[in-house]
């Protein structure tokens, strides 16, 4: 629980983490919609490249980016595992009994697992770099020509920056009870089945309450302080756009230009 | 000597930029039979310490021994298991773990997960909300129904039911109001005398320390700074304060006297024994 990467900010003093959340935002969008077309190696390499410079300013460690993937390995596996069951094209590699397991198959989860290995690099790469309350403010300034169509900015930056707030705090709860249900005997990890929903049970049934329980305060402590949803409200950090900031975005274009360009005419 | 730490050192998050260090070559041995008070400041590594007596954390170096179980770096888990019914560890606000249906079937989990039987558990449930003071008709309500402070009761009894050779107590009264710590002191106090089980408590509360502890360990920057009996430790009030602790307030009464023109020398345990020895002074000056 304690190592868990995915999403989490590490306070490092970078260009890439001075840069204007909203622009990270936009060129992370841009590049995850570029690698949905089918833009092939090339394309991914281009891809990777322009993310790996971006880690590299950024003073991330590759071993932080790797862990940050492997939970995904798993579902990697089974994917192949259905794919080498499914797909009957391409070459057959091997074959044993009256399974063959085809070259397509074998490409295809490839394929996917390119694709995933980016997105989690491209994620990893505005989450760890950018404050969650950045981020929100970031994701409050985008949406705020939506509120024209009815779309609540401010509350879904609010609901947001607040469930961010609050995975820490969950994650350390969860310890503190795993531990105190450890020293009453409870095995989280061995046992009958019985033994092991019982074990769940005296996890989850503390973790809801306190939950609830947190909510309310946190409720009452914002009531307190005159929080109403639907007022207008000032800020205290305004987000401003530098050079560097268009530069990413413009970056971030060419790349998604480019994929289309491959995709379409190559 | 019945636990001794021997150059126990402690690392969270080992090898990420949130790396931090929270035992540094502790050694320690506490005594078998007494009520020892573990104090320091927030982040000293108190409960960090305690963490290690059941195994919930196992050191990255050095080692300890306790009930006869030696428990390393190496130790697998597993095996240690039953070192957890020997130490009960009761943590900070234990009211979050409560989850049962019934406060009786709460406190009788613990004993059911080391394969006490159904019936024992629940005699020795039942035993256990009797000596913190719980009444029989709330045997049945859901622990969640209970005011605070009996939350607390109830949680320190499932600890209590697991009938512990050692019990650690991770600032057990911390947010109780005074009539409830006191009768949370006295519990612990009544525990090491009368069934002779070895305490550790962690507190802030010196008051608690002076009156109801035998030894006192202090901690500082995950190091063990002074380890020695309560008397010795509160003898003169300028020891305390150069630790930056404030002494009790009979210590500090008991020093501003000395500096204002009495001399009252020995051990002064509370205030009657205060009253006392101003009176002599008062008598024969």
């Amino acid at each position: 629980m304690g190592n868990i990467t995915l999403g989490r900010y590490i306070p490092m003093d970078s260009p890439i983490h001075r840069m204007d959340p909203r622009a990270k935002i936009i060129a992370m969008l841009f590049v995850l919609i570029a690698i949905f077309f089918r833009a092939g190696w090339i394309g991914y390499g281009v891809i990777f490249v322009a993310v790996s410079i971006v880690i590299i300013l950024a003073k991330l460690k590759p071993s932080f980016i790797w862990r940050a993937m492997k939970p995904m390995l798993f579902m990697l596996t089974f994917l192949l595992i259905i794919n080498a069951l499914v797909i009957k094209t391409g070459n057959v590699l091997f074959t044993i009994g009256s399974f063959s397991l085809y070259s397509d198959a074998v490409l295809s989860t490839l394929y996917i697992a390119v694709r995933l290995l980016l997105m989690i690099m491209i994620t990893t790469c505005l989450t760890a770099t950018t404050k969650p309350l950045d981020m929100t403010l970031g994701i409050e300034d985008l949406l705020k020509p939506f509120t024209k169509i009815k779309v609540p900015a401010h509350e879904i930056a609010m609901l947001i920056s607040i469930a961010l707030r609050f995975i820490p705090d969950l994650i350390e709860e969860t310890q503190r009870i795993m531990k105190a249900q450890e020293s009453r005997g409870v095995d989280l990890k061995e046992g009958k089945l019985k033994e092991k929903i019982m074990a769940i049970l005296s996890l989850i049934v503390p973790l809801f309450v306190s939950a609830f329980q947190r909510a309310e305060d946190l409720a009452n402590a914002m009531e307190a302080r005159g929080y109403a949803p639907g007022e207008k409200r000032t800020r205290y950090r305004i987000l401003k756009m530098h050079g560097r900031d268009y530069l990413l975005m413009f970056g971030a274009l060419c790349i998604l230009i480019g994929m289309i360009g491959i995709a379409k005419f190559l | 000597m019945q636990i001794s730490f021997q150059h126990v050192s402690y690392i969270y998050n080992e090898g990420t930029p949130y790396e931090y260090q929270a035992l540094n070559d502790v050694n320690l041995d506490i005594q078998e039979g007494k009520i020892t008070a573990i104090i320091g400041q927030t982040g000293s590594g108190k409960s960090t310490l305690v963490q290690h007596l059941n195994a919930l954390l196992l050191p990255k170096t050095g080692e300890i021994h306790i009930l006869d179980r030696v428990i390393k770096a190496s130790e697998n888990p597993k095996q240690l298991k039953a070192l957890r019914g020997d130490v009960g560890l009761v943590f900070q606000f234990p009211e979050y773990q409560l989850f049962e249906e019934t406060v009786l079937k709460d406190v009788a989990f613990g004993p059911k997960n080391f394969n006490v039987s159904e019936k024992d558990a629940i005699k020795r449930a039942k035993e256990a909300l009797q000596m913190v003071g719980i009444k029989e008709d709330s045997y049945e309500k859901s622990p969640l129904e209970l005011s605070g402070g009996q939350k607390r009761r109830v949680a320190i009894a499932g600890i209590l039911a697991m009938d512990p050779k050692v019990l650690v107590l991770d600032e057990p009264t911390a947010g109780l109001d005074p009539v409830g710590t006191k009768e949370m002191m006295q519990l612990f106090k009544k525990l090491n005398s009368d069934y002779n089980k070895t305490i550790l408590i962690v507190t802030h509360d010196m008051e608690q320390v002076f009156k109801y502890c035998d030894n006192v360990v202090v901690m500082q920057d995950g190091s063990v700074k002074v380890h020695t009996s309560v008397d010795e430790f509160f003898r003169d009030a300028e020891s305390c304060e150069e630790l930056n602790i404030l002494p009790p307030a009979v210590i500090r009464m008991k020093k501003m006297l000395n500096e204002n023109g009495f001399h009252i020398e020995g051990e002064i345990k509370d205030i009657t024994a205060l009253a006392k020895a101003i009176a002599k002074e008062v008598k024969h000056g």
